[in-house]
């Protein structure tokens, strides 16, 4: 068992913006220098407003995006050191709207039994079972199966994709807003699912997300990002009971809970942040 | 209290291929003046249709029916195109969710503020450009002058939605209707424009229509809270008592299934609300909850419950039928 299930070190992506034909690009570090480390089975936190970088970091993670510098370790080996395919059976991803991530023209059973197909696991019977298996697994109902992504309310869209994301027994998942498109009642669903999940699969999450409520709900350790880094990290406790940046402080009072009696919360100067990071 | 708008049994239809999709089953809304009514639901619920149907903007061949759609003494639905134009801009005012694609790309923000007052108020352009930097200025945007030559494009999401804010109070309407005008903005961004609808409605003594799906926003800014349920309102009571004694079992589950930092075990089990919403398509049989509902019981299939009083007051109503009958035996 390697030590970390996911590690990045120093990594940066820097993009090049375009000011015309003959200027100056601006150059412009959406990844600075980022350095995290999650151990197996643990659940990270990653927080932050948006274009902060959240995303982007997801993406190199995944693959997706390729770095400016730096690495990223899954399992303690760097992912480029051996092919994509092979990558994809450790991580995977949960994407934040189930709308536009899932094939419109394939059946449900299509979209989960893909990945069984790509890496040429078992053969055509063996694949329909383990897709009965997994549907069971997160809660939807065989009878969707030959479905089409259309017919399917957002929640089971969701679910579609977590079944997806699990039938190649990956050991990390990474959920970008993984519930911030779908309405509260079935935000409730899905990150119970994803409790159970990980508690009888074992899994390692980065979860990334700006709703700060589900977050403490869910993870044991927190970063905070800001404008391409991270500002504050620790423990739930560290950062909900006590967060040192300022930052962080004005990302913890800005959350909105159902509770009347406080009122709309103070407006916080953006420059005590900016100056402190 | 005056009321500003009077909303009676209002029903919106669009039709489908399948069949008349009923969006908004009747509802009874009224808006007091200087007030802050939210109106709270998940997607597909008709909050929005609601909303639209108010401003008059639906498409023609939706069908908007009312018993009473009264705005301060005057009947909306008798007025003719024009005369609703005049009302629409001038009198009731829209904030759209989307500060991304609500102003339009082409036109400069000066051109856009100043468009409806010069219309609606006969100002001059130098007079209605005063009012627009005044009011720029109170939304809290940076340099007012310069950015009424500049484009949509070139201002971020919050500095947008201040200018939408701006705009919407333009013509000083007596009510705005704000459909999820902060949903897609960060919360820190979040929390200052809900700061400044609640300063400048206060100021100006404006009614504010503000529909969002998020308890959180309710609690904070909300004088009155109106829970819709597939197209009808299933509770209304004033802030403080929806959300300490919330009567309705989807409020109730709307509420218990928001993890509340402080208050909810980290990692415990929330509760959800299992099932999906009803189809809108056709009649619905019953309680509209019910096949979700975990205290539904044999009645709730096929008697439809209507808005009653509960405990006699007229401030706090509640479509349900097992929850009428308890408030009924605590009366007694």
């Amino acid at each position: 068992m390697s030590e970390y299930a996911l590690e990045l070190s120093n990594l940066s992506r820097h993009f090049y913006l375009k000011n015309g034909a003959f200027k100056e690009p601006t150059l412009l570090k959406a990844v600075d220098g980022i350095s995290l480390r999650i151990r197996p089975g643990e659940t990270l936190g990653l927080v932050g407003e948006s274009g902060c970088g959240k995303s982007t970091l997801a993406k190199m993670i995944l693959g997706l995006l390729e770095p400016t510098n730096g690495d990223v370790l899954i399992n303690d080996k760097a992912r480029g050191s051996s092919s994509r395919l092979l990558m994809s059976r450790q991580l995977q991803p949960i994407f934040q709207d189930p709308y536009s991530s899932l094939n419109p023209r394939k059946t449900i059973e299509q979209i989960i039994r893909l990945p069984l197909q790509l890496h040429k696991i078992g053969d055509a019977k063996s694949q329909q079972k383990a897709v009965k298996d997994i549907s069971d697994l997160v809660g939807l109902p065989e009878r969707l199966l030959k479905n089409y992504p259309g017919q399917l309310s957002g929640g089971q869209r969701q679910r579609v994709a977590i079944a997806r994301a699990l039938i190649l027994k990956p050991s990390i998942l990474v959920c970008d807003e993984p519930t911030s498109a779908l309405d509260v009642s079935v935000q409730a669903q899905i990150l119970n699912l994803l409790m159970d999940l990980k508690k009888e699969l074992g899994l390692t999450y980065l979860f990334i997300s700006h709703n700060l409520g589900v977050v403490e709900h869910l993870v044991d350790r927190v970063a905070v990002m800001y404008r391409g880094k991270i500002v504050e990290q620790g423990t739930r406790e560290q950062i909900f009971q006590n967060a040192q940046h300022p930052y962080t402080q004005a990302l913890l009072s800005s959350v909105l809970t159902p509770e009347p009696a406080l009122g709309l919360p103070e407006v916080l100067d953006s420059s005590a942040w900016d100056k402190a990071s | 209290m005056k009321r500003i708008l009077d909303v009676k049994n209002l029903q919106v239809s669009l039709p489908t291929p399948n069949g008349d999709l009923r969006a908004v089953r009747g509802i009874d809304l009224h808006v007091n003046k200087g007030e802050m009514l939210c109106i709270v639901g998940e997607s597909g619920c008709g909050k929005s249709m609601t909303s639209m149907a108010l401003m008059g903007l639906l498409p023609k061949r939706a069908e908007v029916t009312a018993e009473a759609m009264q705005f301060d003494g005057m009947d909306l639905l008798s007025l003719s195109k024009k005369e609703r134009n005049q009302v629409r801009g001038m009198r009731m005012s829209m904030i759209f969710q989307e500060p991304m694609t609500s102003l339009n790309p082409s036109y400069t923000l000066g051109n856009q503020l100043c468009e409806g007052i010069i219309k609606h108020k006969g100002l001059s352009k130098d007079e209605a450009k005063k009012r627009a930097v005044y009011l720029l200025e109170r939304a809290g945007v940076p340099y007012p002058e310069k950015r009424l030559d500049q484009y949509p494009h070139q201002l971020s999401g919050g500095l947008r939605q201040r200018v939408m804010i701006a705009m919407a109070l333009m013509c000083e309407p007596d009510l705005i209707i704000a459909d999820e005008p902060t949903t897609a903005l960060d919360v820190t961004i979040q929390a200052q424009i809900l700061r400044l609808i609640r300063e400048l409605q206060q100021e100006f003594g404006t009614a504010v229509i503000f529909i969002t799906h998020d308890l959180g926003v309710v609690a904070r800014i909300a004088d009155r809270v109106a829970v819709m349920y597939a197209g009808q309102v299933v509770e209304t009571a004033s802030a403080q008592d929806l959300f300490s004694d919330p009567q309705h079992p989807y409020t109730k589950g709307l509420l218990n299934c928001i993890p509340v930092p402080g208050k909810t075990l980290p990692g415990s089990h929330l509760e959800s609300i299992p099932g999906v919403v009803p189809s809108l398509i056709g009649e619905l049989k019953g309680c509209a909850f019910e096949n979700r509902c975990s205290a539904s019981i044999g009645e709730c299939c096929y008697r439809s419950p209507s808005l009653e009083n509960h405990l006699g007051s007229e401030n706090h109503q509640v479509r349900c039928s097992i929850a009428t009958a308890s408030s009924c035996r605590e009366a007694v």
